[in-house]
């Protein structure tokens, strides 16, 4: 069987199953067509499920997707700053060995200086020596002799200042060659401990991409997934809302048939259908609207989304009340929408609550405008949201344009 | 014969060869002896000489410029005691050590000169004594200036101790020849009156008193001397003038020339010859005492 044929058998199917939820007593003999649309429901239910299931894993994949992101910017910064530190490091080695050679460079040529100074002072100790032993044997020019031993001191006295001159300064520049070697070694010291610092958090990076990659990979096969069941929900309902009105337009000509006095009216007029019920509309609770009907982006999944009803934000545990008389259609947990009750207003009017926390009314049970047929859930936040749609004729319609809410 | 023959040079006219033999070398020895004289007084013995050798320095600080330095040297020229006082600068006192020392030259490849400039102040010969050097240092000493007074403090005095022992040998050689001269002399006057005994007897028997005779011959023999000594001495100082003149050298050792037209110099010329004169005199009394009495 090919796929299009499938699909046309499937909606006959959920039509027939549709026709006896909402009509049991229109056809004789559809107890099972019930049964069967009732699986069909529950396998919808299921996919709607899947689908809550499937956005929540979509969703913390992004939040996850956007810590790693956060991550990685955060490494990449640190990993920028450690090559900017490592520069710095790099530069300062660098000019640290540049003063290295160079005080180096100065030790050697002050002490070849201190050599050559210390060698000359000697010779010339020895030269003073003989010209003094010369001089000795000269009493012809005492006076002149005296001054040269004079001058002899003060030579030999430079000579020695300079030789000890050049030996503080050798160790002046051997203390600041020593404080250099020091430095060296510090700054070398740290540069590996940067670097290792600079690797190990490349390393993290590489892993933190990876990991990036994986979330973005089961990212994209959710989105994938989501996107899928999103059509096929749509699809679903598509033939759900055809069948029921197929429902409701046998159940038309059935009471223009029976009854032969009731004219049609027309879905367009659904509006006006639900704020003339007997009684009249009255809102579900004191809220409000949060989630607005009809296309809606969500600009975290970017995609648009169509709503079929309101959201009205109440404070935690607040009493859901019915908007009009009618009868419990159906109480029961709806996948993506936790505790759903429907009530039956009649004409083909439909009232849907959801997220509720419990039922204080059983299904087939009537009620009226006011009554009190639920609760909303507890939430830490002190704020829990009722979701309400509203079907005049298998179409769904604006909540806020038949009864006054709180936008 | 009523005139009576004068005494006066009698020994030349009873015998002219011999005395003339006696004078001309009694004329070569005034004339050493002159320029014996003449030397020693402008020398002072060796004062000059060790006025010469002998120098105070005053080193200088090394931050002194040139012309401070030879201004200084102006104000130390001005003392009484010195002579002369010269700045030498830090480069000149360099050479003049290293002329002293050859062999630091090539040591000093940097050609850095560690030495500073100097003042060599030299002492009047005259003044060249302890004191005078004292007060010259200590001038020098006080002034900022100078850094250090070199004036040989450990052998200063016996410097000076040896150059009065060599002045006082100078001029005792100097009295050696006059006593020497003054024996010689003796012994040629006696030799005289010993050889002119018969004419002197002669004379004696003619009323001519031996007194008299032996006064004449005294009176001549320290004139002659006299005349002899003076011109002796002043060609003897018109030679020392030209040697002076001719070897600038000499002034060192001398003195300058003009030093021998000072009045001090002539003096002791005059006092020199009349020293010589009356040495004559003395000489011829004693010789004609010894030739009457039959002694040697």
């Amino acid at each position: 069987m090919n796929p299009g044929a499938r699909r046309i058998l499937s909606a006959f199917l959920v039509a027939v199953v549709s026709l006896g939820i909402f009509f049991p007593s229109a056809v004789a003999g559809a107890r099972d067509v019930a049964a069967e649309l009732r699986r069909e429901r529950g396998r919808l239910l299921e996919m709607k499920e899947r689908e809550e299931k499937t956005a929540r894993e979509l969703t913390e994949a992004l939040r996850m997707e956007k810590r790693s992101k956060g991550r990685v910017d955060q490494l990449q910064e640190r990993l920028k700053r450690q090559k900017s530190l490592l520069s710095r490091i790099d530069r300062k080695v660098s000019a640290l060995n540049d003063r290295l050679e160079r005080a180096e460079k100065a030790v050697r040529e002050l002490e070849a200086a201190h050599g050559q100074a210390r060698t000359e002072l000697r010779r010339a100790e020895v030269v003073a020596f003989f010209g003094q032993r010369a001089g000795a044997g000269d009493p012809w020019h005492p006076s002149d002799r005296e001054r040269e031993r004079h001058f002899m001191r003060v030579y030999l006295a430079a000579d020695a200042e300079g030789v000890a001159r050049i030996t503080r300064a050798r160790e002046k520049k051997e203390e600041e060659l020593t404080g250099l070697e020091r430095q060296v070694a510090v700054t070398e010291k740290k540069r590996t401990r940067e670097k290792k610092v600079g690797d190990t958090l490349l390393s993290r990076q590489e892993a933190e991409r990876t990991r990036l990659a994986g979330i973005e990979r089961e990212k994209k096969r959710k989105e994938k997934e989501l996107k899928s069941l999103r059509a096929k929900i749509a699809r679903m309902e598509s033939v759900v809302s055809r069948v029921e009105r197929q429902v409701k337009e046998r159940e038309r000509r059935a009471r223009k048939a029976a009854a032969g006095k009731s004219a049609a009216r027309e879905p367009a007029e659904a509006p006006r259908r639900f704020a003339s019920l007997s009684g009249g509309l009255s809102a579900p609770l004191a809220g409000k609207v949060v989630t607005r009907f009809g296309h809606q982006h969500d600009t975290t999944f970017d995609v648009t989304i169509e709503n079929r009803g309101v959201e009205i934000e109440a404070p935690s545990g607040a009493s859901v009340k019915s908007i009009g008389q009618g009868e419990v259609a159906f109480a029961g947990a709806v996948s993506g929408f936790g505790n759903v009750l429907i009530v039956q207003h009649g004409g083909g009017l439909f009232s849907v609550y959801g997220r509720m926390e419990s039922f204080l009314v059983k299904q087939g049970e009537a009620v009226k405008k006011g009554m009190v047929v639920g609760r909303l859930p507890e939430s830490p936040s002190g704020k829990s949201v009722l979701y309400l749609e509203l079907r005049a004729g298998g179409t769904a319609i604006d909540p806020t344009s038949v009864i006054p809410l709180d936008r | 014969m009523s005139e009576r023959p004068s005494l006066w040079w009698i020994d030349w006219r009873l015998s002219p060869g011999s005395l003339v033999r006696e004078t001309i070398g009694r004329f070569l020895l005034f004339c050493l002896l002159g320029f014996g004289l003449l030397s020693l007084l402008l020398s002072g013995g060796v004062s000059r000489i060790l006025a010469d050798r002998y120098a105070i320095t005053a080193v200088l600080r090394a931050e002194v410029p040139s012309g401070e330095g030879e201004g200084l040297a102006r104000k130390a020229a001005a003392l009484p005691p010195v002579r002369s006082a010269t700045y030498r600068d830090p480069e000149a006192a360099w050479k003049e050590f290293l002329r002293a020392y050859p062999g630091l030259d090539p040591l000093r490849g940097t050609g850095e000169n560690p030495l500073p400039g100097y003042i060599e102040i030299r002492i009047r010969p005259d003044r060249l004594t302890v004191e005078d050097v004292e007060l010259v240092a200590s001038a020098l000493g006080a002034v900022s200036q100078v850094e250090q007074v070199l004036a040989g403090e450990d052998w200063l005095p016996r410097l000076l101790r040896a150059g009065r022992l060599a002045s006082w040998a100078c001029w005792g050689i100097f009295g050696a020849f006059l006593a020497g001269f003054f024996l010689v002399g003796r012994l040629q006057e006696r030799a005289r009156a010993v050889a002119l005994a018969g004419d002197f007897a002669f004379l004696a028997e003619r009323g001519i008193s031996a007194g008299r005779l032996a006064f004449l011959r005294a009176a001549g023999a320290a004139l002659a001397g006299f005349l002899l000594a003076a011109v002796g001495t002043a060609a003897s100082g018109g030679v020392l003038f030209l040697s002076l003149r001719k070897f600038p050298f000499l002034e060192r050792v001398v003195g300058s020339p003009a030093d021998l037209l000072l009045p001090r110099t002539i003096a002791s010329a005059v006092l020199f010859s009349i020293g010589v004169a009356m040495l004559c005199g003395a000489a011829s009394l004693l010789g004609w005492s010894s030739a009457r009495s039959g002694r040697k």
